[in-house]
């Protein structure tokens, strides 16, 4: 990776947009999900669970205990 | 058949979910005809921000064949008989937003029907936009904005930010 640099910590951490059909990008979306993966130990229960609205399925997903799987 | 991402015997389920294995959650859809839109973090990937994410959050069209057809495309992915569990009755019913998990635990799955009294599919702008070697339904980034502008996780508002100024977003 070439060496870059910036002449501030905001310029450093500038979201990197890509155009959309551009290989980087999907490159870029693999390397990342596939970091996060192994950085996150969080599992889910499997299964099927509903909610009455969007507010209560993102608490349940935020608050949802690990699962030993 | 299932193909994939099923229980194959022996097979540990610690690396299932990446970004092929959404590609042939999404490639079934495509090739079953579901009638859906990304939308969340996974939409801000797909209009050029690359953003780790552990769901995918899917608009659907509120009807019974569709989600039928949703089954049909989930199941052709996943051996999982709770599939079954992703119902219209509910989905057009009393519980619009269902999260269906895999049996890897590794990501879910977010299909929304309505959202509030805010948006239903039919408010949607939706384009189609490239995912690697497929073209998926994802909304527009100007729907996006709309959904994440008024929500009250900071994140959301943070990406909304970004999304207005990408994309030049005027105020409706």
């Amino acid at each position: 990776m070439p060496v870059r640099k910036f002449r501030s910590v905001a310029e450093l951490n500038q979201p990197i947009w890509r155009q959309p059909g551009d290989p980087a990008l999907y490159r870029t979306m693999a390397a990342l999900w596939d970091t996060g993966r192994r950085l996150q130990t969080r599992r889910f229960a499997p299964g099927v669970y509903r909610f009455r609205d969007i507010a209560a399925l993102e608490s349940a997903a935020d608050d949802r205990p690990p699962h030993q799987g | 058949m299932t193909t994939g991402l099923g229980t194959a015997p022996g097979r540990a389920y610690t690396a299932t979910v990446d970004f092929d294995a959404l590609k042939q959650v999404l490639a079934a859809f495509e090739r079953e005809g579901v009638r859906y839109a990304i939308f969340g973090a996974a939409a801000l990937n797909l209009h050029g921000l690359a953003r780790f994410t552990e769901d995918l959050d899917v608009f659907l069209e509120p009807t019974a064949d569709n989600i039928e057809r949703l089954r049909t495309a989930l199941s052709s992915v996943f051996d999982d008989p709770s599939i079954a569990d992703i119902t219209a009755a509910d989905l057009l019913g009393d519980y619009p937003a269902v999260q269906y998990v895999p049996p890897s635990g590794t990501f879910h799955l977010d299909v929304l029907t309505r959202l509030g009294e805010a948006f239903a599919f039919s408010d949607l702008e939706v384009v189609r936009a490239p995912f690697d070697d497929l073209t998926v339904s994802v909304v527009s980034p100007r729907t996006l904005y709309l959904m994440k502008r008024d929500t009250v996780r900071l994140k959301d508002k943070a990406d909304a930010a970004l999304l207005k100024e990408r994309f030049h977003i005027e105020e409706p």
